[in-house]
């Protein structure tokens, strides 16, 4: 490069170079610099202008592409669409407010009454003007001696700090000579200060003085302005809303205001667009390294969420359909707590539809989501929401300990139906860690069975009973093909010959009479049984419900006849922990006669279509090649061949027999020798939720890649995955079929998708108080025991009602209207507040023997041989549920008096309350007709809570809404309406008086009479505590106090 | 339709399309006089010029097209991950044709008697400020806006969380690294990842002691330079890129090789059960069990190294490489040979792999010493 030697005159060219060549300017002005200065150009210099311009244009224009795409976001659209639809809410409430006021009669005549103040506010106050002006220029005088007064005290604190300071000088410091003018200083600040603060004072009387006139003349009319403001103060508050949000209403500077704050690059600050987030800091999500905070941005775009005014708005604006539930201020869930995605899932920091990870619900969902929203399937996110029918799957991971979980009903029923079809007994589930199996115990299976019948129920248990719950191994959709029938034919053969080889003996009881079946029908129905027991010869179509479910307790007892005989049957109700030591079915304390004839009841259904079904032969090859592949697994060909050359064909059964027991996992829910320590076979479902998907083997089935989805098949058709599939026999898929129904699957499907693994944070879980997990253990046994299918319990249950009232209308010649109107007095009592209402001792020595309380009834509490832990929990449960102390440490206090026991006696008598007219006394039946009846006297000192006994005596529907106790004292005019000559007419006396007598009653340990048959049917078991009632004891003995033990 | 696919799927298996294009390229970049007469006699030159640089352009670009019409295709070719990788296949196929159009038409210049196309151009002077700088300030600007604009069309996606338990499948590396990655597959990754790299920096740096050639400095030429520009393009294309264009396009789930139109099934299978030389040679020829001591196992393993690295050389100092040999003395030709060699040493490993399911010419995994 080298320097021209001067400059040549501007041409053209160089002038162009000027333009870009900034330096150039200072070189024209004459200013020397050292440039260089090219003779010619590669490069056409206006050509690379151009371009540079067009090169700059494009990157503004990316600029502000790049903007514009990051400043419109689809929530900034929803949030505008929401704000249209609140100023449209707002002013339609508004005008509707207005018009209220406008027709509110109060408010017309306040506005008139003002008017009128108004006027006579102008006659009368005008005159006041003159003082008005006097009082402002009073006013002005009094501001400026209050500002005089806060220099001077400002100046007095400092002057005493100098002064103290000066008193007090520093060790080493020269001594200050000027405390004396410091002093001097500081006493006239002092009195400075009271002189102004005495004037101001002053000042202030003399005006409130010269003003009363004023304000009293004004009085009434600011008290009807006070009145109309309070009467405005809706349409205010909507008002002022309105000129916030609406820009038709605002103030031009906050119009301005309003477009400026969301303009782009400003908007950092306060726009009014903005994502909405909840941080949770104790419910997290799992990033694998750590867990992390939930941030839940949800309500950026779903606005009206917690806002009962949008229910009936559009998506995503619409209020939560149960906000009392959810979300609520005032629910147990509220939103600044629980966010949205602990119990949704999805991905709560998305602020977009996809990557919030919504799932639709169905194919058309989907089809609509993608058109209207651009939906795609979000691939980054383990936790996708729930699709809606799933959505009650988000309660089990905080509520896993409740059954049922109340407001969850097809999660509730979900779980029902696993501890009914026994789902926990393959796949081990942490909730039902120590359940008891569901199938029936295999032990002793000679004594109730025989190898035919076995046979055919293990090929094809549904042809035997329709609504059984053992599911079908075989027929199945991966081994249908004939060869698989042969060789299942076969298996079936070899685990029946185990089964029977390893059934021990059983000795059963021989049958004391033939037993007459109809009587024995009459029996099973009045009873109890079909509370646990349905015998439906042909499918009902009832939807599978928890109700339906519970009477599904016990097996179906179809064919009972072809499957059993009469021995067992009698053997197994006179008591069925012989047979089966773990059964939960209770013992009914049948009699013998009764036991036999329900027997011969039972035993006489058959079923002839199902026992001619043929029997295929024993394959002696077939076994043994079965064999043979269970030898392999651990053994070479020569060796699994020498083994079975020297095997029976016995042997060889017996061998298959027991690796295909193995295999099938028979042993998850029968007892069976010999797999006392077997693990389950089935998969862990502790977790299952939240096992990615990509974990579940789709096979080649062609349906939606999800979880949901494939839970859904899976228990549709459980060996579906094998379809398209070639593998030997012992690798198929082997989980049985128990054809459930499509509510039933979906309710499933629902309960494992609640399966995970997220812990929520101990604030957000129920209190671990004793009484909840008091509540929640009882409520296991509760459901274990099926206890609720006699009894109302916590609001739910009782569902054997049906079959008494069928029973009083077949038995009893009742029409089925009256029955349904009697029917609660023949049925199990409701538990409602049982806890309150009876002594822990008793229920603990009730529930471990139970005793007759109402004889009149034929369903009888039957005898579970509850452990101790059953009975404590069931005793902490009751107690915890009424809120009752725990030990039960309760005094049963009674001091009486001889006046005060023959008050209560005088009431009891049929002068008065008349007691015993419906309430049974020791071996005293009451008269009139069993449906009246109530339980007996004799037992109330051992049962009840003298507490609870007064609080029933005073207002029994309080306790027990609907009760046929009658109230004899008014609730309404309580202290009018007890009998007036006793005991002055105290009423809280009287009640005293009657408990005392009451709980004084008590029965002689004689032998009880029978009670007198007043109902037809089969003859009435003796009431077992029933007794002599002994008269009143003597006033001296009448004073005890008793403490009953813990249990 | 389907056919062409199912065709194009089948000769794009490795064993088949690796041979072919290694074949091919010697004949369209001849390193050498014999195979330059080939390329001559049958105008294969003619890619780089007007009319050919058109139809290899149409081609590629038919060959897309036609591929955006199957869904597989376009799913992994759209991914906006893949999409500079598109890219990059055309920008290497224009600036190879327009380097090599300027290299023949300057040897044409030359056999005419005529100075290259750049001497023209060497008389005329330009500034760096304001020529250079404001072009380059153009440019800049322009990629600028480009970035811009592809970062806002096409967005990059955020994944979920890393998960240890969890690998994504397949598991890639950035694209820039998969021809490291595919070397993985044949190779230990002590070699892989440590020997070959560094070899491969070391080459490059000994590359201006190694070619000591004159000609070509200061214009594009390939008459002059056949055996330089043809062993540079040569793991230019074949090893490097070609490898991005197998990492990225056709290898799926599980690292399984996959025709572009064919649908990645994370569930294939294929049966690689690969099998050393040292196997191969005692158990299947010899018949008999493998000799337990390691170097008497082993010992053909190395024989076939010695041969490779000991007596090719020598070999092709008498043959192949005799001018190469003569010109650059004994120690910067053994220099030349290893490093050839090694490089070579990866088509001819992905070959047997391929071909013959070799696992590894040596094989020690007592000491982790696989070759």
């Amino acid at each position: 490069m080298q320097c021209p030697p001067e400059a040549d005159p501007p041409s053209a060219e160089t002038q162009v170079r000027s333009q870009i060549n900034p330096l150039s300017a200072f070189r024209d002005k004459g200013i020397p610099l050292i440039m260089p200065e090219p003779q010619e150009r590669h490069y056409n210099i206006e050509k690379l202008n151009r371009l540079f311009a067009i090169a700059s244009l494009v990157l503004l224009a990316a600029l502000v592409l790049m903007f514009a795409d990051d400043y419109s976001r689809k929530w900034k659209d929803y949030q505008k669409e929401f704000r249209q639809l609140e100023i449209e809410k707002t002013r339609v409430k508004f005008d509707k407010e207005s018009n209220r006021l406008i027709k509110d009669e109060a408010y017309v005549k306040l506005e008139g009454d003002i008017a009128e103040a108004q006027k006579v506010f102008n006659a009368q106050c005008s005159q006041f003007a003159e003082l008005d002006k006097k009082l402002k220029k009073s006013q002005a005088e009094d501001e400026l001696l209050k500002h005089r007064l806060k220099i001077a005290r400002a100046e007095l604190d400092a002057a005493r700090f100098g002064y103290e300071e000066a008193l007090h000088p520093a060790e080493a410091g020269p001594k200050n000579t000027a405390v004396e003018a410091l002093k001097q200083r500081f006493d006239g600040l002092t009195q400075q200060v009271k002189k102004l603060s005495k004037d101001s004072e002053a000042l202030e009387s003399r005006i409130l003085e010269e003003s009363r006139p004023v304000t009293e003349c004004g009085k009434g009319l600011a008290e009807l302005d006070r009145k109309k403001k309070a009467l405005e103060m809706q349409s205010f508050i909507l008002q002022r809303k309105l000129k916030k949000i609406d820009p038709g209403e605002m103030s031009p500077a906050n119009l301005t205001a309003e477009f400026v704050r969301d303009l782009p690059v400003i908007d950092f600050a306060n726009p009014n667009y903005k994502i909405e987030q909840i941080v949770l800091k104790d419910l997290t999500d799992d990033v694998n390294f750590m867990q992390v905070p939930k941030v839940d941005r949800c309500t950026t775009c779903h606005l009206g969420i917690n806002n009962p005014d949008y229910k009936n708005a559009p998506h995503p604006y619409r209020t939560h359909p149960q906000l009392e539930l959810f979300v609520g201020n005032e629910s147990a869930h509220p939103l600044e707590d629980f966010g949205c995605t602990v119990c949704h899932q999805g991905r709560g920091r998305g602020t977009d539809f996809t990557s919030a990870v919504h799932t639709p619900s169905s194919e058309e969902q989907r089809k609509e989501w993608e058109k209207k929203y651009g939906w795609q399937e979000y691939h980054h996110w383990e936790t996708p929401m729930y699709p809606m029918p799933y959505v009650e799957a988000g309660c089990f991971k905080c509520h896993s300990g409740e059954s049922p979980i109340k407001g969850a009903k097809k999660l509730s029923l979900g779980l029902n139906v696993i501890e009914r079809a026994g789902c926990y007994s393959c796949h081990a589930i942490d909730k039902y860690k120590n359940w008891p199996k569901p199938g029936p115990d295999l032990t002793h299976i000679t004594a109730k069975l025989d190898k035919d019948w076995v046979y055919r129920w293990i090929s094809d248990p549904k042809s035997f009973r329709h609504n059984t719950w053992m599911p079908s191994f075989y027929n199945q959709s991966n081994n249908s093909d004939p060869q698989s029938i042969k060789r299942g034919q076969q298996e079936i053969h070899a685990m029946v010959h185990y089964l029977f080889n390893q059934g021990k003996e059983f000795q059963l009881d021989g049958v004391p009479s033939t037993g007459d079946a109809q009587k024995g029908e009459a029996i099973i129905a009045s009873a109890g049984c079909f509370a646990c027991h349905k015998i439906d010869p042909s499918p009902t179509g009832e939807k599978t419900t928890r109700q339906t479910l519970m009477k599904e307790q016990g097996p179906s007892l179809i064919g009972l006849g072809s499957k059993t005989n009469k021995e067992w049957i009698y053997n197994w109700l006179k008591d069925p922990h012989r047979y089966h030591p773990q059964t939960r079915m209770p013992n009914l304390r049948l009699s013998d006669q009764e036991a036999a004839d329900a027997a011969a009841y039972l035993a006489k259904d058959k079923n002839s279509e199902f026992m001619s079904k043929p029997i295929p032969a024993v394959d002696e090859a077939m076994i043994a090649t079965i064999g043979r592949e269970f030898l392999l697994k651990s053994e070479t060909e020569a060796q699994a061949n020498a083994k079975l050359f020297k095997m029976n064909l016995d042997d060889k059964l017996n061998f298959a027999g027991e690796k295909l027991v193995a295999h099938y996992g028979c042993y998850s829910c029968h007892d069976i020798n010999g797999f006392e320590l077997a693990k389950p076979i089935g998969t862990d479902l502790t977790e299952e939720g939240s096992k990615p998907t990509d974990k579940l083997d789709f096979g080649f089935s062609n349906i939606e890649r999800s979880n949901h989805a494939w839970f859904t098949q899976k228990l549709k058709d459980p060996r579906i995955f094998d379809q398209g599939k070639i593998k030997t026999a012992d690798e198929k898929l082997r989980m049985p079929n128990f054809d459930l129904s499509a509510e039933e699957i979906e309710a499933v499907t629902t309960a494992i998708l609640g399966f995970v693994s997220d812990k929520p944070g101990d604030s957000k879980l129920k209190p671990k108080t004793s009484r909840n997990k008091y509540i929640e253990e009882g409520q296991e046994v509760i459901r274990q025991f099926n206890c609720q299918a006699c009894h109302l319990i916590d609001g739910e249950g009782g569902g054997i009602q049906s079959s008494v009232a069928d029973w009083l209308v077949k038995y009893n010649d009742m029409t089925e209207g009256d029955a349904t109107a009697v029917v609660t007095s023949f049925s199990p009592p409701n538990l409602i507040g049982e806890g309150k209402k009876v002594q822990a001792q008793w229920l603990f020595e009730f529930l471990h023997e139970p005793t007759t309380i109402r004889p009149w009834l034929k369903v009888r509490m039957p005898t579970y041989k509850f452990n101790v832990v059953h009975l404590n929990a069931l005793l902490r449960y009751f107690s915890a549920l009424d809120d009752q102390e725990i030990p039960f440490s309760e005094l049963i206090d009674i001091k009486t008096t001889a006046e005060e026991l023959a008050a209560g006696q005088k009431l009891f008598s049929n002068d008065y309350f008349g007691c015993a007219k419906c309430h049974i006394v020791g071996d005293q039946m009451p008269g009139g007709s069993a449906e009246n009846w109530a339980p007996d006297f004799a037992l109330i000192k051992k049962r009840l809570k003298p507490k609870w006994l007064k609080e029933w005596i005073k207002d029994p529907q309080v306790l027990l809404p609907g009760t046929k106790m009658p109230n004899f004292y008014d609730p309404q005019s309580f202290d009018q309406s007890g009998p007036e000559d006793i005991l002055n007419g105290d009423e809280n006396a009287q009640i005293e008086a009657l408990k005392n007598y009451l709980m004084t009653l008590t029965t002689a340990p004689t032998e009880a009479p029978k009670p007198e048959k007043s109902l037809k049917g089969s003859k009435e078991e003796p009431a077992t505590a029933a007794g002599a009632v002994s008269t009143p004891p003597s006033s001296e003995e009448s004073s005890r106090t008793e403490k009953p033990k813990g249990p | 339709m389907e056919a062409i696919k199912h065709i194009i799927n089948l000769i794009i298996d490795p064993k088949i399309v690796l041979p072919f294009i290694i074949l091919i390229f010697f004949f369209i970049f001849p390193p050498t006089e014999k195979l330059f007469a080939i390329n001559q006699k049958y105008r294969l030159n003619k890619i780089w010029t007007k009319q050919g640089g058109i139809v290899l352009f149409t081609t590629l670009l038919f060959f897309f097209l036609f591929g955006l019409s199957d869904e597989n295709f376009r799913k992994i070719v759209s991914k906006p991950d893949n999409v500079p990788i598109v890219a990059l296949i055309f920008l290497v196929a224009f600036f190879l044709w327009f380097s090599l159009k300027q290299a023949f038409e300057n040897d044409a210049r030359l056999v005419d008697g005529k100075k290259p196309n750049e001497a023209e151009d060497s008389a005329e002077k330009v500034l760096v400020w304001p020529d250079l700088v404001y072009i380059e300030f153009i440019a800049l600007i322009f990629c600028s806006a480009l970035l811009i604009v592809w970062s806002v069309m096409l967005q990059a996606p955020l994944e979920e969380p890393a998960n240890p338990t969890v690998s994504p499948n397949p598991s890639k590396a950035p694209w820039y690294f998969l021809g490291l990655q595919e070397m993985l597959v044949y190779f230990d990754p002590w070699l892989a990842g440590v020997v070959f790299p560094t070899v491969i920096i070391l080459g490059l740096m000994s590359i201006p002691y190694l070619d000591n050639n004159p000609k070509g400095s200061g214009y594009y030429s390939f008459r002059d330079r056949k055996m330089a520009v043809s062993i540079f393009l040569f793991f230019w294309l074949i090893l490097w890129v070609f490898l991005i264009i197998v990492g990225t396009f056709l290898r799926g789930p599980n690292w399984n090789f996959f025709g572009p139109f064919e649908y990645w099934d994370p569930h294939k299978l294929e049966a690689l059960t690969n099998v050393n030389v040292s196997e191969l040679i005692y158990m299947v020829w010899l018949k008999r069990s493998l000799p337990a001591s390691i170097l008497l196992r082993e010992m053909w393993g190395f024989f076939i190294l010695v041969i490779y690295f000991g007596i090719m050389p020598a070999v092709l100092a008498r043959i192949g490489l005799k001018d190469v040999y003569q010109r650059l003395g004994g120690f910067r030709y053994a220099i030349f040979a290893v490093l050839l060699l090694m490089a070579a040493g990866l088509p001819i490993k992905m070959f047997l792999r391929w071909a013959f399911n070799i696992k590894y010419i040596v094989a020690i995994p007592e000491f982790f010493f696989n070759i």
